[in-house]
């Protein structure tokens, strides 16, 4: 591949970096906390491609290549930097959703808040959760802080078999390693949600649904369900 | 071993004009020796430029249709992850070749040989050790690597820190310990696990390994003309490293998405309860999974069906070898090193872990 294709798919590449994370793109993939790399990363390429090009400018004769032509062995792998271009610019890949949940049986409850004790929850008619929390409390608390009272969950619709969730994903770096974190719904029929339509739920915990045997997915009675707008960030950490 | 020891060429038929470096490019898979170098008039001939014209345009006026195409949940997945593992990566990559190209620039071959022990079997531990100060991810090692290979640094030691470095760095330790908080012991058994898995790789390489095994371009430098600022060589080889690194950090992104998609995690994850079984499907998980050394330890937290033993192999496994990191591998040292030096590595990381194992856990 000739230099100045290099530049410019560094050029290409760096730009692609930039948009995702000037406008919150970048979200759908990683962390918030990767924004400020991600433009550095962005800004670098662009400018180790500009110095090139503007060197090569100013020099042309002498650029990429010398007397002994043998070594001028040229390598295909920069054209795959074109393919994170084009799905960037194009195709813009969504955010995971239930496709992804359905891949995987583990449910994000994290064993290692067993012993850590849990916080009084709020007082208030209706307790606002992350799906994280509440699966959390549901499957280790064992004072059942959670019985008796409304909770209001929002995440996306999910349906397994003959099961409808709530789900969402939380990721620790990418969405590579984005695991699921899913709650059961019952009390009316869903069917009027598509799958993926993100949603806020109000409902009660059936008390003790949580357990080994679940895969430590609680069952939610459910009261309202109503639509909501996707998240800018679709993930819990 | 030699190259590496050349002095820098001195270019003197063109004149040395300050401030231009000769590129000799490097990567040999492809019989591209035909394409007219530089500047050369190009009458009647196809350049990559025109080439990548074409493909821009073809893929705007098809976008329509890709999207269509690509309106299926599997294949949806699949594009946001190898999004994803680019996204993430990039700028570890990034970080991997500024070091690289400061040490082409910056620091003589002297200095390093100064610095390390003379005998490779002692240097080889040093090495592993001074992993500890790239806080990065495995993406950010193989360049580094390379560039010390080619300032003279044995390739055992270089390959050393190239397994060391993306385990036992403060921030992936960091990670682990925040992950781990039931369970602390996780912190020292990967340290000394990754640890011991790059220092037995070293010493295996100083006893068998063979320097033609290691294709010729990544051991040779970049020619310097003479009154070639550091400056632009820092510049040129951040470049170059990026633009040749960068291509197969994407084809493992590509990989890793596929088999995101295509292989059936939560059918493992029950497979992996038995111990022994376990630690072989952990082991195989780590690679096909390739997730950066700086979350695989919130993934193996979550696997809570999982005693903790096949959770370290897999802690200890991914940071050495994976898909990603493979195809960084062949790309940068050529296929016939990578074809040998990921199988020992994923052997030898897997013995590691499971010595670490059942002295700390």
């Amino acid at each position: 591949m000739r230099r100045e294709t290099q530049n410019i798919l560094l050029i290409l590449l760096g730009g692609a970096l930039l948009k995702l994370s000037l406008t919150g793109m970048f979200l759908r993939y990683v962390k918030a906390g990767l924004q400020p790399l991600l433009i550095a990363t962005g800004v670098v390429m662009i400018v180790l491609a500009l110095i090139a090009i503007v060197r090569d400018m100013r020099g042309p004769a002498e650029i990429a290549h010398d007397e002994h032509g043998h070594e001028h062995r040229s390598s295909r792998s920069p054209w795959m930097l074109l393919l994170p271009v084009l799905a960037v610019f194009l195709i813009s890949p969504p955010a995971l959703g239930a496709d992804t949940v359905n891949r995987s049986d583990r449910n994000a409850a994290q064993e290692s808040n067993k012993g850590n004790g849990f916080a009084k929850l709020a007082d208030g008619q209706v307790i606002p959760l992350t799906l994280g929390e509440f699966v959390t409390r549901t499957a280790w608390d064992d004072s059942g802080s959670l019985n008796e009272r409304d909770v209001k969950l929002t995440g996306f619709v999910v349906r397994k078999q003959d099961s409808v969730y709530v789900a969402r994903l939380a990721i620790s770096c990418c969405a590579a390693d984005a695991s699921p974190i899913k709650v059961k719904m019952v009390g009316q029929p869903f069917d009027s949600l598509p799958t993926d339509q993100w949603v806020e739920v109000t409902g009660r915990v059936v008390p003790g649904s949580a357990t080994k045997d679940t895969a430590y997915v609680p069952t939610f009675t459910v009261a309202s369900i109503v639509p909501v707008a996707t998240p800018l960030d679709t993930y819990e950490s | 071993m030699g190259p590496p020891h050349d002095k820098a060429k001195v270019g003197v038929g063109d004149g040395g004009r300050p401030g231009i470096i000769s590129e000799v490019t490097i990567t040999g898979e492809i019989r591209g020796s035909s394409k007219p170098p530089g500047r050369r008039p190009l009458r009647g001939r196809v350049t990559s430029l025109e080439v990548l014209c074409l493909v821009l345009v073809l893929a705007l006026v098809l976008q329509g249709w890709l999207v269509d195409l690509l309106d299926v949940p599997q294949l949806q997945t699949a594009a946001t992850v190898f999004v994803a593992v680019c996204v993430q990566a990039m700028p570890f990559l990034v970080f991997g070749v500024l070091i690289s190209g400061a040490i082409a620039a910056f620091v003589p071959a002297s200095a390093l040989r100064r610095l390390l022990p003379k005998n490779t079997a002692l240097a080889v531990p040093v090495a592993g050790v001074a992993g500890v100060a790239l806080p990065g991810c495995e993406c950010a090692s193989v360049p580094v690597a390379r560039r010390l290979m080619q300032q003279g640094v044995p390739p055992a030691v270089a390959l050393s820190f190239l397994l060391a470095a993306p385990a036992v760095n403060p921030i992936v330790l960091v990670a682990t310990a925040v992950a781990f908080r039931d369970a602390p012991m996780m912190v020292p058994a990967r340290f000394v696990g990754s640890l011991l898995t790059a220092m037995v790789m070293g010493w295996l390489w100083t006893r068998f390994g063979k320097t033609e095994w290691i294709a010729e371009r990544a051991l040779r430098k970049l020619e310097e003309k003479e009154g070639t600022s550091r400056w632009a060589v820092f510049a040129e080889t951040a470049r170059h490293d990026l633009v040749e690194a960068g291509g197969f950090l994407v084809l493992g992104g590509v990989f890793a998405a596929a088999f995101n998609v295509l292989v059936p995690t939560s059918w493992l994850e029950t497979l992996g309860a038995q111990v022994v079984l376990g630690v072989i499907v952990m082991a195989l998980l780590a690679v096909i999974l390739a997730l950066c050394s700086e979350a695989d330890a919130f993934v193996a937290v979550s696997m809570t069906a999982l005693p903790l033993l096949p959770r370290l192999v897999f802690l200890v496994v991914g940071p050495a070898v994976d898909v990603k990191l493979f195809a960084l591998q062949a790309g940068t040292f050529g296929r016939s090193f990578a074809l040998r030096f990921a199988p020992a590595t994923f052997v030898v990381a897997i013995a590691s872990a499971v010595v670490a194992g059942v002295v700390f856990l």
